[in-house]
């Protein structure tokens, strides 16, 4: 593709150029940071950005010889490389890539000569909106690089932003640890301004930038948000009178204690109460990758029963199959299928475990988008659909379908290299959607098993209540 | 191997290019080969292989006997569905053509039998050719119409009632006349005649029905003698021909399915509705694109990942992808992906189906096999779709060619599940995974009839529980096993 892309290139040799050197250094820093980002994404943004820089060659050229025409062509190279230079710092949007070259379309010619102005007219049909019709509510750009981030933000949240924005931090309860974890080291490295108060500076002041970043690298999670909403309480009661440090202390101490307690331990009675329910000769379905389904089934395989595993994945994160080689380590018997293979498998299966991202208050689960297909089958076919879910994921939300609360993920992680969707976002009235969760109806489930109890769904919102009672 | 000496990328179009030329034999072996290695694969290119094959078997078998022919066919067919048994159209196929040649067979005898009896009833099977030849034109496919038992009946009728003259021994019922010259011809050369039950029963009054005017069946043989060996060698002929036309009937049907199809599409799709469809079909994107001619509505598209989901983004994007070209597209005119009508494309993975399908207002399916019962079978996913469809009150809409219709009944669908390619899931990069665990790649699916709401044909629409009564038009009986020979009368 470069070969064919540096003749468009060459009438505007100022903007080629500052446009690879923007390439080459961006890359890298969004590698250093990214850890070890997935190879098809990684290819797949640079992909993007060589269609972006072929698409503003294309129009330099269109405006040079739009110039050439006209006499007004020297103002338009020199400000190409500062429209670039602006975009560079604002950090890679990922899917407004349309409407950010549109807009710097547009801006060219109001600066420009008003001889230029036929040029957006020619341009402006290009510009579309690539978001899903009836998920549009739910469109956020990502931040994806630390370029632009506020100067707030401490350095702990910021690799944590980048490490959720590629799912190398992925599932509700490691990114609720990682969050709370890095507010820690937050709350460690703060220092009370005079004539302040810790109480009543640390939530606004230092806390809110961290938490804005946070979603915006990728929205919060429901478990996350409770944590916040309890660390914010927390900070809230400390005592003016109590000295800095001894503050601190205490609010680490409490983050400490909310961890082992809503997390560690909820784990531990789970995993245990849900390796209890599988038996010799089960055959176990399960669906991607949760961590505390995989902490049952291998509890389960230590204390020595007999059972099958039926993992069930899907694009575009397959998350199953890191499920399924953690498994297959410890010698279990394993089988692992898409869900295409779904209803093969479901008439073999004894017990179906999965994990959540929360349970609403109406009873249903809310929790990886192909879920409810995997709870659809089941109980078509009559067999148990138990979900482990700590009380720390309950919601006093309710949801009835997928489309009012969802996560919308970049569309290009559906981009499979070298396949034929790469130059999609050429292609009018084209779009991919990449919704990340889905709603099972409740009356799918059959069990729920928390750290208080294994209870049917209709008691999600009497749990939910207890815990925040109790938690004052 | 025939396809390796050719030296191409087999496919359909090489294949189709090579019958031509190719002794017959090394032609029926080549599409075997084809068959079996899924160089040739889906339904539309199977059918159309077959029943070019059938063709070219048809023109260049000599035969005398139409019991010949039918058993040359049944041979080849039977080799055939051995080599692809899942791919149930070859076998459609050849049961078109067998029925479609008893069919002309047995007109060809009405007229033998009335030409025989008297000639005042020269006029029956004239006006009955031409009404089933026209029935014929329309329907696409022979059938058994209800015109022609009628005529038939009537000749047979008339035949009696001449016979009650002579002997009096007469029976309304029977169709007897119809065989008598080709049986006593089969008798003289001590050929067997290939038999149906259909064929026994009716062939054992025989001696009851001989003509009256000949005094004994001795003297009716001498006569025939003299004068079959003629009759039979234009009569073969004349039916030559017809057979030939009958598959090449056939095969345009194959050719006009889409669109006989896609005729029906605005009659189902209206304005802004959300339709969601799943992995790529030509019969459903041409209905589709029918639809958007006069309506503006949305489609979602499912992308059917591991195993048809290149092809699914390639019809999504309107590029062809490589195997696709020379398989499907070649022969046929380009496509133009669907976004290109006009109409709002969104694609999705599979898993999002149940999060969507409370704003899709209809889905539609194409497959690769509808069995009689109603159900179908389609690519690995479409039994989730129309489940979650079901679950959601949504109306399941199946798109499908008459070809593809199976008189088979199979007891345990499991059978007619193929698994793929399980490297599509894993790749073989990741070794230690492939080694310790079980991968399981489904390609199809069976959807039951259930779970679907019409089907949409050539013929129209249809509800599954009607389908039945369609397989009966198309296929004879007889011909329901013909790959079985245990299960043959």
């Amino acid at each position: 593709m470069p070969s064919s892309d540096s003749p468009t290139a060459e009438p505007s040799p100022a903007e080629a150029p500052a446009q690879g050197k923007g390439n080459a250094a961006k890359q890298p820093k969004g590698k250093e940071a990214a850890a070890p980002a997935e190879g098809s994404k990684l290819s797949g943004a640079e992909l993007k950005k060589q269609a972006k820089a072929e698409k503003a060659a294309r129009r330099a050229q269109a405006l040079l010889e739009k110039g050439a025409s006209a006499p007004a062509a020297a103002p338009t190279p020199g400000q190409q490389p500062k429209v670039d230079g602006q975009k560079g710092p604002k950090g890679q949007r990922q899917h407004q890539r349309g409407s950010s070259t549109s807009v710097e379309v547009k801006n060219l010619p109001v600066r420009g000569a008003q001889k230029t102005v036929p040029v957006p007219v020619a341009v402006e049909p290009k510009k579309e909106d690539k978001t899903v019709e009836f998920f549009r509510h739910l469109y956020k750009t990502r931040t994806t690089s630390i370029a632009g981030a506020s100067k707030d933000v401490h350095p702990a949240v910021l690799a944590l932003g980048l490490q959720m924005s590629n799912y190398t931090i992925c599932g509700s309860c490691a990114r609720l640890v990682a969050t709370l974890q890095a507010f820690k080291r937050v709350i460690e490295s703060y220092t009370t301004p005079p004539q302040n108060s810790l109480s009543r500076h640390l939530t606004s002041h230092v806390l809110s930038p961290q938490i804005e970043y946070l979603s915006s690298c990728r929205p919060l999670s429901i478990s996350m948000g409770n944590a916040i909403r309890w660390l914010k309480l927390e900070v809230s009661k400390v005592d003016v009178s109590v000295p800095d440090a001894e503050a601190k202390k205490g609010l680490c101490d409490a983050i400490d204690v909310f961890i082992r307690e809503r997390v560690t331990f909820a784990d531990q009675v789970i995993a245990r109460s849900a390796a209890d329910k599988i038996k010799d000769g089960d055959v176990i379905m399960t669906y991607a990758k949760s961590s505390i389904v995989q902490r049952a089934l291998v509890k389960a395989h230590e204390e020595g029963k007999k059972f099958r595993v039926i993992i069930v994945d899907s694009r575009p994160l397959h998350e199953g199959k890191h499920l399924a080689a953690a498994l297959v380590r410890i010698g279990m018997d394993v089988k692992y299928c898409l869900i295409n293979g779904l209803s093969h498998n479901i008439q073999d299966v004894t017990k179906v475990l999965l994990g959540a991202h929360a349970m609403m208050s109406n009873g249903r689960l809310f929790s990886r988008i192909g879920t409810a297909l995997v709870a659809m089958e089941a109980n078509e076919a009559d067999k148990p659909v138990i979900v482990l879910c700590e009380t720390i994921k309950f919601t006093e939300r309710v949801a009835l379908d997928s489309i009012v609360h969802n996560e919308i993920a970049p569309a290009d992680e559906l981009v499979i290299p070298g396949g034929p969707l790469e130059q999609w976002g050429d292609i009018k009235k084209l779009q991919l959607c990449n919704p990340m969760y889905d709603v099972t109806p409740a009356d799918y489930i059959q069990m729920i098993i928390t750290e208080s109890g294994n209870v049917p769904p209709t008691s999600v919102p009497v749990l939910h209540r207890l815990g925040n009672e109790s938690q004052g | 191997m025939p396809s390796l000496q050719a030296g191409y990328a087999p496919n359909l179009g090489v294949f189709l290019k090579s019958l031509k030329t190719a002794p017959l034999e090394s032609s029926i072996e080549n599409l075997i080969s084809l068959l079996k290695r899924r160089q040739i694969r889906n339904s539309r290119p199977c059918a159309i292989a077959t029943a070019h094959l059938l063709l070219r078997v048809v023109a260049k078998f000599r035969w005398t006997d139409i019991g010949n022919l039918l058993e040359r066919i049944q041979e080849v067919g039977q080799r055939l569905v051995e080599a692809q048994p899942r791919e149930m159209v070859v076998g459609n196929i050849v049961r078109r053509v067998l029925g479609m040649i008893r069919d002309e067979a047995k007109e060809d005898r009405t007229e033998d039998a009335s030409d025989s009896t008297s000639t005042s009833q020269l006029g029956s099977p004239g006006r009955e050719r031409s009404e089933s030849g026209s029935f014929r034109t329309e329907g696409g496919a022979p059938t058994f119409s209800p015109l022609r038992f009628a005529s038939t009946d009537a000749s047979t009728l008339s035949e009696a009632s001449g016979d009650d003259v002579f002997g009096g021994r007469s029976q309304p019922t029977s169709r007897p006349p119809l065989l008598t010259s080709h049986t006593s011809y089969a008798v003289l050369n001590g050929v067997p005649v290939q038999q149906s039950m259909f064929n026994l029963l009716s062939a054992t009054p025989t001696p009851s029905s001989t003509p009256p005017h000949a005094s004994s069946p001795h003297g009716k043989s001498t006569i025939s003698a003299t004068t079959l060996a003629q009759r039979i060698a234009t009569t073969t002929r004349d039916l030559k021909a017809e057979v030939i036309s009958g598959i090449e009937e056939i095969i345009d049907e194959l050719d006009q399915v889409d669109d006989q199809i896609a005729a029906y599409a605005q009659e189902h799709i209206h304005s802004n509705e959300v339709i969601l469809t799943h992995s790529s079909s030509l019969s459903v994107q041409k209905f589709l694109l029918k639809a958007a001619e006069k309506r503006r509505f949305t489609v979602i598209v499912a992308e059917s990942y591991p195993n048809d989901h290149e092809a699914t983004h390639a019809a999504v994007t309107g590029k062809v992808s490589q195997d696709l070209e020379g398989d499907e597209m070649s022969t046929e005119t380009f496509l133009k992906p669907l976004s290109a009508a006009g109409i709002t494309v969104i694609l999705m993975t599979d898993a999002t189906i149940f999060a969507i399908m409370s704003r899709v207002n209809k889905v539609i399916l194409a497959t690769h096999a509808v069995i009689a019962n109603g159900g179908l079978i389609a690519a690995a996913g479409a039994r989730i779709i129309a489940k979650a469809a079901k679950v959601h009150r949504t109306p399941v809409i199946v798109v499908s060619g008459i070809y593809k219709l199976s008189p088979e009944y199979p007891f345990e669908f499991e059978s007619l599940i193929e698994y793929g390619d399980p490297g599509n899931i894993i790749g073989y990069g990741e070794g230690g995974l492939v080694e310790h665990m079980e991968v399981d790649n489904p390609v199809y699916d069976y959807v039951p009839p259930d779970l679907v709401d019409l089907y949409i044909t050539n013929l129209g629409a249809h509800a599954p529980s009607y389908l039945y009564r369609i397989v009966a038009d198309h296929y004879k009986p007889e011909d329901i096993n013909f790959h079985k020979p245990e299960l043959q009368f």
